[in-house]
C-alpha cells in the first residue's frame, strides 16, 4: 500500500466505507484512486440490514438508485400478467440491483432479501454525474451491465435447451464459480434460497430439483444437507451442465 | 361369383371403385391381433402356475421388457375402451400403487438373474394422472426389484394425456429417465371433441411436442381416432393438417369401434352420430393422402412414421416387430405386464391380470399373483402367430421358412387359412408365388383382413 494511504487513513467510526469494505476490488469502485473513493463514498447511503423476507423494491416502483450487496443475498421476482410470480434472479455480495431499472426508470422486478442482508444505496443520478467526472467509475459500470447481459444470455441458453440435470448441475457450478471470484470456498457454500425458489428459478417442478440433488448426491458429485451444499466433484458437475445431445 | 365383382356391386361414390381394389376393403374394424389368439380366449384355467412356471424356464440372461398399466385417469372419454379407474385426486393411485410393488416383489421372486430392464412402458388410463413423486416414487420401486438400465439405448416410454401434464411434468419425467413419449390427441375438432367429452385445445398438445423435441424425447408419436361421432372427412384433414404440422416422428390412427354393450362409456355416444361407412373411407382416403404427401410412411396397421424413425428404419431392413403395445423397431423379447388387466408374454405363454381392480387387489393382498387368465398356445396357433408376425412385420410370407422354423408343414396345418386368404389374393390385397406370399402396395391397407384369415374364430368378412 502506497504511504500517501496510510496517511489519509481516517478513523473508523463505522465500519461501512468503501476503502475498508472487503468487497471494494470487486464493486464500482473498483478500479478507482484511493483519492476518487471518497468522491464515491460520499455519494453511498448505507442503510439498515433488511431481515429475511423483507422487500427492497417492489416491481414498477419509480427507479432512483442501483444497489450493491454487500452480504447476504437477494432474489428478483416479476410478476406476469396472468399473475404468476417467475424469479428471475439471485444477487450475491458484490452485485449490482436495479440496473434492469435505468431505462424505463421503473423497477422491471420485486427485489426480496433471501436472509439478513446489507446493501449500499448508490442514487443513479449522482453515480452518473460522478462517473462523467471519473472515467473509471464509468468503465466499472459498464463492465457490470455487460456481465449482467452475459449471465441473462446464458440463463437463456440453459432455459431454453437444458435438460433438468444439465440446469441444476449449472446452477451449482455458477454459484460455486461466484462464490469463488468473492474469496470464499468454491466447495462449500450454504444455498439461502429454497427449493421451491430453485425449481422456479430453473423452470422446474420442486420434485423435480429434489429428484435430481437425490441423484446428485448418490453420484457422488455433491453432498447436500438442508440448505449446505458440498460439492465433492467440481470437474464431472461441470461435465454434466455442458454435456449436449439425447439422452 | 367372384368376390371382387360382389363388392363393386354394392353402392358407394365412383372413386371408390377405382382401378385398385375398393376402399372398402381398408375399413375393417378387424383385430390388430397383438396376441394370437386375442384376450378374449383366454382361458381362466391357465393361472399363475402358468406364468410361474414360464418365468422359471426363462433363460437368466434373456432381456425382460417391463409395462405398467396405470389404469387412473379423471375424466371418462366416451371412445374408451380399455379398463380404467375414474378418480379425482392422485392420492387415490396410493393403494394401487403399493399393489404394484407387491406384485413386483411376487415375480421377482420368480425370477433368477435379470439383466438391467432396457425396455419399459407406462400406459393407462393416463399416467400422467400420476403426482410427479407417485412417478418418482414407482420409478425407483421398478429400480430396486428388477433394475433398470441407464443406457443410452433404453427405451422408457410412457404415454402422456396432454390435459395432465405440462412442460415441469415433461421435464420430471425425462429427469426420471424416459426418452420415449406418446401423446393422447384423438381429435382437434372442438365438436367431435365435446362430443365424446374429451376437450383439449390444441395448444396443450403444441407446447408438449415442443419441449420433448428441447429434451430429446425419441419418437414422438401422436394418437389419433377415426370414426368418432360427428367427424368429417374435412375435419379429420383439418385436424390432420395441425398435426402434421406439429412434425411428430409418429403418427398412430386409431379405428373406432362402437360396442357399447361392452364398453359402458361407449354408450354416451349416440349412433346417429357416427360417421356412415362411406364416410369413414373419405375419412381413411383424406388421411392416408395427407400423411402420405407430407412425407410419412405407412408401417402398418395405421401406424405412420417418418422415414428416419426408428420403426421405418427397422422395416426397411426388414427387423420391424410387434410387441404387446404394437409395433417396435426392438427385437422380440419376454414381456411382463404390471397391473389391472395387463397382459405378460413370457416364452409362448400368455397371461392376462385381472380386469377389475377388487381383483387384482384381492389376489396380491392374499400374496398371489393377479393372473386371471392366459393360454398356452398349440404348435398350430403359435403356427398362427407367427404367420400373423410375418405378415404384419415383414409383408410378406414364407410357408416354407414357417416349416422350418416351427418343425412342422405350415402349408398343410394351414390349409384352411389359406384358402381363407384366397379370394384376397384375388382382390389383389397378395400375390402368392408358390410358397411365397407377398403383401402387394393395397395389401398393406387390408392387413387387418389379411391377418383375419388366420383366425378361424374370425367374423365373416362382409
Amino acid at each position: 500500500m502506497p504511504d500517501s494511504l496510510t496517511g489519509r487513513r481516517r478513523s473508523v467510526l463505522h465500519e461501512t466505507r468503501c476503502q475498508t469494505c472487503s468487497l471494494s476490488s470487486l464493486c464500482l469502485p473498483l478500479a478507482l484512486e484511493v483519492q476518487d473513493m471518497d468522491q464515491f463514498d460520499a455519494i453511498i447511503r448505507r442503510r439498515a440490514p433488511l431481515k429475511k423476507g423483507e422487500t427492497l423494491f417492489r416491481q414498477d416502483s419509480p427507479f432512483t438508485s442501483v444497489y450493491a450487496v454487500r452480504s447476504g443475498s437477494l432474489k428478483q421476482v416479476t410478476t406476469e400478467g396472468s399473475g404468476d410470480d417467475q424469479l428471475t434472479n439471485f444477487y450475491l455480495p458484490s452485485e449490482l440491483v436495479g440496473l434492469d431499472g435505468i431505462d424505463e426508470e421503473r423497477y422491471p422486478g420485486t427485489v426480496v432479501a433471501l436472509e439478513t442482508t446489507t446493501v449500499c444505496e448508490i442514487p443513479f443520478d449522482r453515480l452518473d454525474t460522478l462517473s462523467e467526472s471519473l472515467p473509471e467509475l464509468r468503465g466499472q459500470l459498464y463492465r457490470s451491465m455487460s456481465k449482467e447481459l452475459r449471465d441473462d444470455r446464458r440463463m437463456m441458453r440453459l432455459l431454453s435447451r437444458k435438460t433438468a440435470d444439465q440446469r441444476l448441475a449449472s446452477f451449482f457450478t455458477s454459484l460455486s464459480d461466484r462464490f469463488r471470484r468473492r474469496g470464499y470456498s468454491p466447495y462449500s457454500f450454504r444455498l439461502s434460497m429454497s427449493r421451491a425458489d430453485i425449481g422456479n428459478y430453473l423452470g422446474l417442478a420442486v420434485e423435480t430439483v429434489s429428484r435430481i440433488l437425490g441423484r446428485f448426491q448418490s453420484q457422488g458429485l455433491v453432498e447436500v444437507s438442508g440448505r449446505e451444499v458440498h460439492i465433492l466433484n467440481l470437474e464431472s458437475l461441470i461435465q454434466v451442465a455442458e454435456e449436449e445431445g439425447a439422452h | 361369383m367372384p368376390v371382387h365383382a360382389k363388392l363393386t356391386d354394392r353402392a358407394g361414390p365412383s372413386w371408390v371403385t377405382g382401378s385398385r381394389p375398393p376402399m372398402r376393403l381398408h375399413d375393417h374394424d378387424g383385430s390388430h391381433y397383438l396376441t394370437y389368439p386375442a384376450p378374449e380366449h383366454f382361458l381362466p384355467e391357465v393361472g399363475p402356475e402358468a406364468l410361474e412356471q414360464a418365468l422359471r424356464e426363462r433363460r437368466a440372461e434373456a432381456p425382460l421388457a417391463l409395462h405398467v398399466r396405470l389404469p387412473f385417469c379423471r375424466q371418462a372419454c366416451r371412445f374408451c375402451a380399455s379398463q380404467r379407474v375414474p378418480s379425482r385426486d392422485s392420492r387415490q393411485a396410493e393403494p394401487y400403487l403399493s399393489r404394484l410393488d407387491r406384485e413386483m416383489v411376487l415375480l421377482r421372486r420368480l425370477l433368477d438373474e435379470v439383466p438391467p430392464v432396457e425396455h419399459l412402458h407406462w400406459g393407462g388410463g393416463a399416467p400422467s394422472f400420476l403426482s410427479l413423486n407417485q412417478m418418482g416414487d414407482l420409478f425407483d420401486r421398478l429400480d430396486a426389484r428388477f433394475g433398470l438400465s441407464g443406457a443410452r439405448r433404453r427405451d422408457f416410454s410412457i404415454e402422456v394425456d396432454p390435459r395432465e401434464a405440462d412442460v415441469f411434468t415433461l421435464r420430471h419425467l425425462q429427469a426420471l429417465g424416459f426418452n420415449r413419449l406418446s401423446l393422447g390427441v384423438q381429435e382437434l375438432d372442438l365438436r367431435v371433441q365435446r362430443a365424446v367429452n374429451r376437450v383439449q385445445p390444441r395448444v396443450l398438445t403444441e407446447s408438449l411436442v415442443d419441449e420433448a423435441e428441447r429434451l430429446g424425447f425419441h419418437s414422438l408419436n401422436l394418437d389419433l381416432i377415426v370414426g368418432l361421432p360427428l367427424q368429417t372427412p374435412r375435419g379429420f384433414g383439418e385436424t390432420l393438417d395441425q398435426v402434421i404440422a406439429m412434425a411428430p416422428a409418429r403418427i398412430t390412427l386409431h379405428r373406432y369401434t362402437h360396442l357399447p354393450h361392452r364398453y359402458r362409456p361407449q354408450q354416451e355416444i349416440r349412433a346417429e352420430d357416427l360417421p356412415d361407412a362411406a364416410s369413414r373411407l373419405a375419412i381413411l382416403g383424406e388421411a392416408r393422402e395427407r400423411l402420405e404427401a407430407a412425407g410419412y410412411l405407412h408401417i402398418g396397421l395405421g401406424q405412420f412414421a417418418r422415414p428416419d424413425d426408428s420403426l421405418a428404419l427397422a422395416l426397411a431392413e426388414g427387423r420391424l416387430a410387434r410387441d404387446l403395445q404394437g409395433y417396435t423397431s426392438h427385437p422380440p423379447m419376454d414381456q411382463l405386464g404390471l397391473g389391472v388387466a395387463a397382459i405378460s408374454r413370457v416364452g409362448t405363454t400368455l397371461t392376462r391380470n385381472a380386469r377389475q381392480l377388487g381383483d387384482y387387489e384381492a389376489a396380491l393382498d392374499a400374496s398371489r399373483l393377479p393372473v386371471a387368465d392366459g393360454l398356452r398356445p398349440s404348435t398350430e396357433e403359435r403356427l398362427r402367430a407367427a404367420a400373423i408376425e410375418a405378415l404384419a412385420c415383414r409383408r410378406e410370407l414364407d410357408l416354407t421358412a414357417l416349416s422350418r422354423e416351427h418343425g412342422c408343414d405350415a402349408a398343410g396345418l394351414l390349409a384352411e387359412d389359406l384358402r381363407r386368404l384366397a379370394p384376397l389374393c384375388e382382390a389383389g390385397l397378395l400375390e402368392r408365388r408358390g410358397e411365397r406370399l407377398t403383401l402387394t402396395p393395397d395389401g398393406e391397407w387390408g392387413l387387418t383382413r389379411l391377418m383375419a384369415a388366420f383366425d378361424p374364430d374370425a367374423a365373416p368378412m362382409p
